[in-house]
């Protein structure tokens, strides 16, 4: 349906290119004449016999022909075209068809998405100004009702606009959605028209239009070739038509913008996928236990569908740590195997804090860990196992302790040896009356005298602490970061444009550059120096500075 | 390890504390916003002054690399210093690359640099000298990318806000100057440049005398350089955020967790997001734009510290 006719002035045979129009001539007599009434620009042809017979077409009921009489009606034909091929309710499909284009217009206003943007932002900072994820009573507290904050603020604030869970409330996500949408809008309707404008090379065809650019200048005695030239080998992409010119450089810097766009409705389509569509879990594991994956695994959202690889049986064969010389710790290690249903191990691998385990969709990593038993000999016999208890966590410094009971263990006022340890290094025993008795290493397998009892600590048998988790919206969001990081890169490239016009022996110039404002001047100026000065007639040239 | 904190990291910080500030005070006084254009003698120093501080502090950062074996990112008291490294990186280079003409970058990152380097130093953080190891979260290559790239984003976004709000206060310093000129308040040479142009409070008017014209070319030059800077620093700030996010999914499965030191790097973004749009369209351009930078300048030095407490 674009080209309807070819625009030129030459008389042509017109083919019509719409299959609306073949069954009308193949029935009436119609002769094809070159309809200049289907160009959009206002043509002075005029239509002369042929007007009877659109007249007589007419009377076949289509309201197509309706529109062929005039050249003055002729720029709407193309659209009432496309707006009567439904024949009934014409006109209501007509509004219908415009709403998403009003909404289209009202989403891709800039001033809505920089106020978008702003509350997104003021969100955020609410966000980590409220703690997240507590009671209700804690915000009763916080914010109470007596004593509202800036006059106003109280908790019911907080718990009905849910900004006690900020980054998951409707609120915020309603943000999102509407600033995703706003994105949406704008590359289509600004961004994408850009690419159509910038591909086309548009000759500027007055000097006077030249003059406005910003950065103009007049070049006596000089040919728009030479200067074409010049810019070609300075880098740019040079086209000539007759006396004018037009040239860019770096076309990559209009699109990057563009990318920057679509890249970042990657990333949100991807976290959008993970919020919705993964599972996730965590387990403290004791050295030489095993679980099941699919036992740990919890779902997310409601796109959240389990595979195969849940059954599999995960094996913790040993957990140890390492040490720096000065006692803190260095790396966690976790050594386990993997066991498919039928008992075949698949896989095994060592974690590490910072080096996970990836099979079939599921990847462990390690970010913590406990302490579980210690083993001990009591006076030669054992090994008993005494389970440790945590008794301070304080994010990484932890402290674990147990108790050996010595002699009467009925009775109600036990007393025993006391072990603590905050690491798996090193243990430190107290005795019945709670002093210092001494520090062992688990594996060093010297024995300790306490109130009489020999006490030899074996192992100290730690348990992992492991999570869980698989993420299908992850090569999206990897895919759209490397976009994102590549497309800004890229935007900061200029896009500059000249044109030029050959006014008699003069050249006119002027261009323009969307990023590299200051320099650009400089570089004009630097490629216009090297333009050569024609002195005699244009027979013979004499270059007057070259390389200035 | 503390002894060597104490004699060679004092030493050469004491020697680039001293460059830095000469050459500080120097970059002022050459400057034409304090119009004493006479004292050029100094100029040349000022810049030599910022060359040998910058090898001074690369080679603080690299004698520290090299003797604690890990990259020296690891705390507030080393991303200060590299912060520092930024300031002095960014006006290196862009005193390479525009050797010929005259810049004014210098009276930005001179004084930050030092105001860093003084605050890193000061008593309120010497529990921090002595080096910290490495926990096992941090033991990673992408530490290095990341933490990099975040602080050289924060240093040269730094400087553009910087630069921002210094176009600012020009602004508005001339619209104060013109009013209060009218009700005869104490008299200034800057008035005497306003004489003329007693109801204009527009820049585009300051065509009309040869001076205006000069004061509105440097207006301009300072929000182009501000752009240029801001655009700069807003890639490191993408690349780093992204690395991050990487980084923490390689380490506790999740890339955004939404904790406060994320959030508010997330914000210093989409607040430069926002300084580029509106500089777009024309209709918001000019104040409007420099408003979002000095906002952005605030926002990251609470994006600095305020996630430590």
């Amino acid at each position: 349906m674009e080209t309807l006719l070819n625009p030129s002035k030459t008389p042509n045979l017109f083919i019509p290119k719409t299959h609306l129009f073949k069954p009308y001539f193949l029935h009436s007599n119609f002769n094809p004449q070159p309809h200049s009434s289907f160009n959009r620009r206002p043509l002075s042809i005029t239509i002369t016999c042929k007007v009877k017979t659109s007249q007589g077409r007419k009377n076949d009921g289509k309201n197509i022909s309706k529109k062929i009489v005039l050249t003055d009606s002729a720029p709407e034909l193309s659209n009432e075209e496309i707006k009567a091929k439904p024949k009934g309710g014409g006109k209501a499909w007509g509004v219908i068809k415009k709403f998403p284009k009003r909404v289209l217009a009202i989403l891709s206003n800039l001033p809505l998405a920089i106020g978008e943007m702003f509350t997104v932002a003021g969100l955020m900072a609410l966000g980590t100004a409220i703690d997240q994820g507590e009671s209700p009573e804690y915000y009763f507290q916080k914010y109470p009702e007596e004593n509202p904050i800036f006059g106003f603020f109280t908790w019911r604030w907080v718990l009905t606009l849910g900004f006690d869970h900020m980054f998951s409330s409707p609120v915020f996500l309603g943000t999102l959605i509407l600033l995703g949408t706003s994105l949406m809008a704008c590359t289509y309707t600004t961004q994408i028209p850009l690419v159509k404008v910038a591909r086309r090379w548009s000759f500027l065809q007055s000097a006077d239009s030249i003059r406005k650019q910003e950065f103009s200048d007049t070049l006596p005695q000089a040919s728009v070739s030479d200067l074409g030239v010049i810019l070609m080998g300075a880098g740019y992409e040079v086209f000539l038509k007759g006396p004018s010119l037009y040239a860019f450089k770096g076309l990559a810097g209009r699109f990057a913008p563009i990318g920057v766009h679509l890249a970042m409705l990657l990333i949100m389509a991807g976290g959008t996928l993970s919020a919705t569509g993964s599972f996730r879990g965590s387990v403290t594991v004791p050295q030489g236990l095993n679980f099941v994956m699919g036992d740990v695994l919890g779902p997310t959202g409601f796109l959240s569908t389990p595979t195969e690889a849940f059954n599999t049986e995960v094996h913790v064969n040993k957990f140890y740590m390492d040490y720096y010389d000065s006692g803190e710790v260095s790396q966690f290690h976790t050594d386990l195997s993997l066991f498919d249903m039928n008992g075949k191990e698949v896989m095994r691998k060592t974690l590490s804090v910072n080096d996970p385990l990836r099979y079939g969709g599921i990847t462990i990593y390690q970010t913590d860990w406990s302490f579980s038993a210690l083993q001990i000999l009591k006076d030669g016999e054992g090994p008993f196992n005494l389970a440790m208890a945590p008794l301070t966590i304080n994010g990484d410094k932890k402290l674990f302790g147990t108790f050996l009971p010595v002699g009467d263990t009925d009775s109600s006022n036990v007393k025993g040896i006391s072990m603590l340890a905050r690491d798996l290094q090193s243990i430190v025993l107290y005795d019945k009356q709670g002093k210092f008795a001494g520090v062992r290493r688990p594996n060093s397998k010297l024995p300790i005298e306490i109130d009489g009892t020999k006490i030899v600590i074996v192992d100290a048998i730690g348990s992992s602490g492991l999570d869980l988790k698989t993420d299908p919206g992850v090569p999206a969001v990897y895919a759209g970061f490397g976009a994102l990081m590549l497309t800004t890169c890229i935007s900061y490239l200029s896009h500059a444009q000249i044109w030029a016009l050959q006014d008699g022996t003069t050249v006119i110039v002027g261009g323009k550059t969307n990023r590299a404002k200051a320099e650009f001047p400089d570089e004009m100026n630097r490629l216009l120096d090297q333009v050569p000065e024609i002195v005699e007639s244009s027979i013979s040239k004499k270059p007057d500075n070259i390389g200035g | 390890m503390g002894y060597y904190d104490f004699e060679q990291a004092a030493m050469l910080k004491s020697v680039d504390t001293l460059l830095l500030g000469s050459s500080a005070r120097a970059s002022w006084f050459e400057s034409e916003w304090w119009h004493i254009d006479e004292v050029i003698g100094l100029y040349d120093s000022s810049e030599k002054g910022m060359i040998v501080t910058f090898f001074c502090i690369t080679g603080l950062l690299v004698t520290r690399w090299i003797y604690l074996g890990h990259f020296p990112l690891s705390d507030l008291y080393e991303s200060l210093i590299f912060l520092s490294w930024g300031f002095s990186l960014i006006h290196m280079v862009f005193y390479l690359k525009f050797k010929k003409r005259k810049n004014n970058l210098s009276v930005i990152t001179a004084p930050s640099a030092i105001f860093t380097q003084g605050f890193a130093t000061s008593g309120l953080l010497t529990k921090m000298h002595q080096s910290a190891i490495l926990v096992p979260a941090l033991q990673s290559q992408w530490l290095m990318m990341h933490v990099s790239m975040m602080v050289l984003g924060y240093a040269a976004l730094l400087c553009g806000s910087l630069l921002s709000v210094a176009l600012l206060v020009i602004t508005f310093r001339k619209a104060i100057k013109i009013i209060g000129e009218n009700n005869n308040f104490s008299f200034s040479f800057e008035k005497i440049q306003y004489m003329n142009e007693r109801s204009n409070v527009l820049l585009n008017t300051y065509f009309l005398s040869p001076k205006n014209y000069y004061r509105y070319q440097s207006t301009q030059q300072l929000d182009r350089w501000s752009y240029c800077i801001i655009s700069l620093g807003f890639i490191f700030l993408t690349i780093g955020i992204l690395s991050g996010a990487v980084w923490a999914n390689e380490v506790w499965g999740s890339y955004w967790n939404w904790d406060p030191k994320e959030t508010w790097a997330f914000i210093t973004w989409t607040v430069f997001a926002i300084y580029f749009h509106t500089r777009t369209n024309t209709n918001l351009e000019g104040v409007n734009s420099t408003l979002v930078a000095s906002m952005g300048f605030l926002i990251i030095w609470i994006c600095y510290f305020g996630s430590i407490y």
